[in-house]
């Protein structure tokens, strides 16, 4: 992954590596390309980006300067190519042209540009469901004004700073709009030499040649989270790396956290992993320390930002990092291609980066004060979408631990999942689900039956539509806690089959074992018979992540379709012949019951608790 | 800077570029002459030269630019 490491990112080096085969049973991705300036050196720069992330990327590079043509008109190259992914790349040179030529009211500048970029999302969303990705400007160097020129309105630096943010504002109405701050990576560089007048002059070019493996990683990055390529937890080492010192030598007054000494840069990387925490990455500890030793500094120094209610999984002991960072991989449930270590020290850093395949390890610096920097420049925490539940992550895993230390004193399961009193949720789309629902169709992994990542507009449109779609997602809390949205199911309506198809069934793994997909199978099948549908089908798509769920059909009494092609399978069973299975779960407005029973249904089936094992990706 | 040397250099540049090995320049060589020449990797050409010889042309100069001759002729009235 070129997460871990951006010296390729050279623009020679690219265009080379562009030139040699996409890879082998790469994921196919169609890219749409819409600028006002020439893309053609950016071509080759995002299929090598992407190929070294294992996607064979394809482009559709649009009319030059045509992008409100390709949008507005149904029957364009860009509609035809049935893009996944639009990329929309617009130049301050552009911007800067028509607010010269602009003979209206200057005020309004700003809002007019913006109101264009919009309803141009706007077309491209009445006809595809695909995630728009949206550039900035980058703020011009010339200054009427000097510096009084940010006391004047309707200077050329105020129109397009207001125009950006715009964008951001109007943005956030639009879920499926991405903002690729170009700005941001320009003032990074330095915008005098990221913007290049004479080659824009030559050859239409966004920027200068160096800076454009820059651009295409921006939007690589934000694609592939769109996809859900994104991390989800941090490993962290403690001495060296949280605090300066070593606390088993040091002791808890010796270690350096102090804000006046050397110790301050700790604490400020500290407070950048508490919103990373906050806006919903794991956080976990692993460190080669005596466990209480170690914790006493979360508990009792005063200048400790992260405290333990941030540390989902607390791992201090003398065993080696990897073997402890598997361990930390089994009680979360996440890929290891989701996960960054973080360690001051190269050797631990090598280990885990040669035991470990997929962990992204990045290099950080001597300097304390530079780790932030470091992380920055690679941009690991790029992320498609965000949601208030994300803040209870860490919560959640702490939860956890306090039901498997009960679960431990129980008799059998069946009593246990009793006690834990379980409520259930379920509800078909709605507006105040929605983020959170696309956010669990882009994360899931491995049960996942089909891996459609359907869009946040997607679910929109499904949402309204209940002649074609009944999409309906479970939330689950128990006594010990509340596990928020872990549950969606989109069933497709075919009337003229009498029949439903499961289009995608998703959960989330931290709730297997507890009868939440039965509860969800008796919900779709309560569906199929109040609706008079006669049977119900549904497939498997492999992919390296759900193997766990390859049987989930069987268990449920579906039948096999011998005659399916290629790798996926298919399944289907009659309403009339399904036994509503016996679950632990009340529904939250149906405090009566304490299991999901069918009206109508018999109700005769033993407890089936959760999938038969949960096999793991390697 | 020599002649030679310039013409030498600005060989290896565009072998580079143009990825082959096989490249002779002359002062007629032109966009035609070479295979895969064309305003794309023109600009990459610009570009690498200006990087190579630690200098910097005008748009105006490397809009006038015709032949290998026109480059290397440039490249010595700036290079030091």
């Amino acid at each position: 992954m070129l997460k871990n490491d951006r010296s390729g990112l050279g623009y020679a080096q690219l265009v080379k590596k562009a030139k040699s085969a996409p890879p082998e049973n790469g994921l196919p991705l169609k890219m749409a390309l819409l600028a006002d300036v020439s893309t053609q050196h950016l071509v080759p720069l995002l299929k090598a980006i992407f190929a070294g992330n294992g996607v064979a990327l394809e482009v559709y590079e649009g009319g030059f300067d045509a992008t409100e043509l390709e949008a507005y008109n149904a029957q364009s190259g860009l509609y035809t190519f049935q893009p996944q992914v639009i990329v929309i790349l617009q130049s301050v040179m552009k911007l800067k042209a028509k607010f010269h030529d602009a003979s209206g009211d200057r005020a309004s500048f700003s809002q007019t540009e913006a109101g264009k970029i919009e309803a141009v999302w706007k077309a491209i969303q009445s006809r595809v469901h695909v995630p728009i990705i949206q550039s900035t400007f980058v703020l011009p160097p010339e200054r009427a004004f000097g510096n009084y020129g940010l006391k004047v309105p309707d200077t050329l630096q105020g129109a397009v700073s207001e125009v950006n943010r715009e964008i951001s504002l109007r943005a956030r109405s639009h879920p499926s709009v991405f903002i690729n701050d170009i700005d941001h990576i320009a003032a990074w560089v330095g915008r005098r030499n990221f913007l290049d007048e004479k080659l824009y002059a030559i050859a239409k070019t966004l920027c200068a040649l160096e800076f454009l493996p820059d651009v295409a990683q921006n939007i690589a990055d934000i694609a592939l989270a769109s996809i859900g390529r994104a991390v989800k937890c941090v490993i962290l080492d403690l001495d060296g790396t949280l605090w300066g010192g070593v606390v088993g030598e040091d002791g808890l007054d010796g270690i350096g956290l102090g804000d006046l000494d050397p110790g301050g840069a700790y604490r400020h990387f500290q407070f950048f992993l508490r919103e990373l925490s906050r806006r919903g990455i794991i956080l976990a500890v692993c460190s080669k320390n005596n466990e209480t030793t170690a914790r006493e500094v979360f508990q009792k120094h005063t200048s400790m930002v992260l405290k333990e209610e941030h540390i989902a999984v607390f791992i201090a002991n003398w065993e080696d990092k990897a073997t402890n960072i598997k361990r930390i991989r089994e009680k979360l449930n996440i890929g290891f291609d989701s996960m960054v270590f973080l360690d001051d020290n190269p050797f631990e850093r090598n280990l885990v980066r040669q035991l470990i395949p997929g962990i992204i390890v990045p290099e950080l610096p001597e300097d304390p004060g530079l780790y932030l920097r470091a992380l920055a420049e690679l941009n690991l925490f790029e992320t498609a979408s965000h949601s208030s539940l994300d803040a209870e992550r860490n919560k959640f895993f702490q939860d956890q631990e306090k039901r498997e230390a009960e679960q431990k004193e129980y008799a059998s399961i069946e009593e246990y999942l009793c006690s834990l009193q379980t409520a259930a949720d379920f509800r078909r789309f709605e507006p105040a689900t929605l983020s959170r629902v696309a956010q669990l169709i882009q994360r899931s992994n491995q049960f996942n039956l089909t891996t459609r990542r359907h869009s946040a507009a997607d679910c929109e449109a499904m949402m309204k539509d209940d002649r074609q779609f009944h999409p309906f997602s479970i939330g689950i809390k128990d006594r010990c806690g509340d596990f928020g949205l872990i549950n969606v199911v989109i069933l497709k309506l075919h009337p003229a089959e009498s029949r439903i198809e499961i289009d995608t069934f998703i959960m989330s793994c931290r709730v297997l074992q507890r009868g939440v997909e039965q509860f969800a199978m008796n919900k779709v099948f309560e569906f199929a018979q109040r609706g008079s549908f006669k049977t119900v089908s549904g497939c498997y798509i492999p992919t390296a992540k759900n193997a766990m769920v390859e049987n989930f059909y069987t268990q449920f009494g579906f039948l096999r379709d011998a005659n399916a092609p290629g790798p996926e399978t298919r399944w289907s069973l009659d309403t009339a012949s399904y036994v509503p299975r016996k679950v632990f779960i009340r529904e939250a407005n149906n405090p009566e019951g304490i299991e999901s029973s069918s009206p109508g249904l018999a109700d005769s089936q033993r407890p089936t608790l959760g999938t038969s094992k949960g096999v793991h990706q390697p | 800077m020599t002649q030679l040397e310039i013409k030498q250099k600005l060989t290896d540049i565009f072998r580079n570029v143009f990825d082959n090995n096989a490249i002779e320049i002359s002062d007629a060589t032109t966009a035609a002459d070479i295979e895969g020449w064309d305003s794309l990797t023109h600009v990459n050409l610009i570009v690498a030269v200006e990087k190579g010889f630690h200098v910097s042309f005008t748009t105006k100069e490397v809009m006038a630019l015709q032949t290998a001759g026109d480059l290397m002729r440039l490249i010595a009235s700036r290079a030091t």
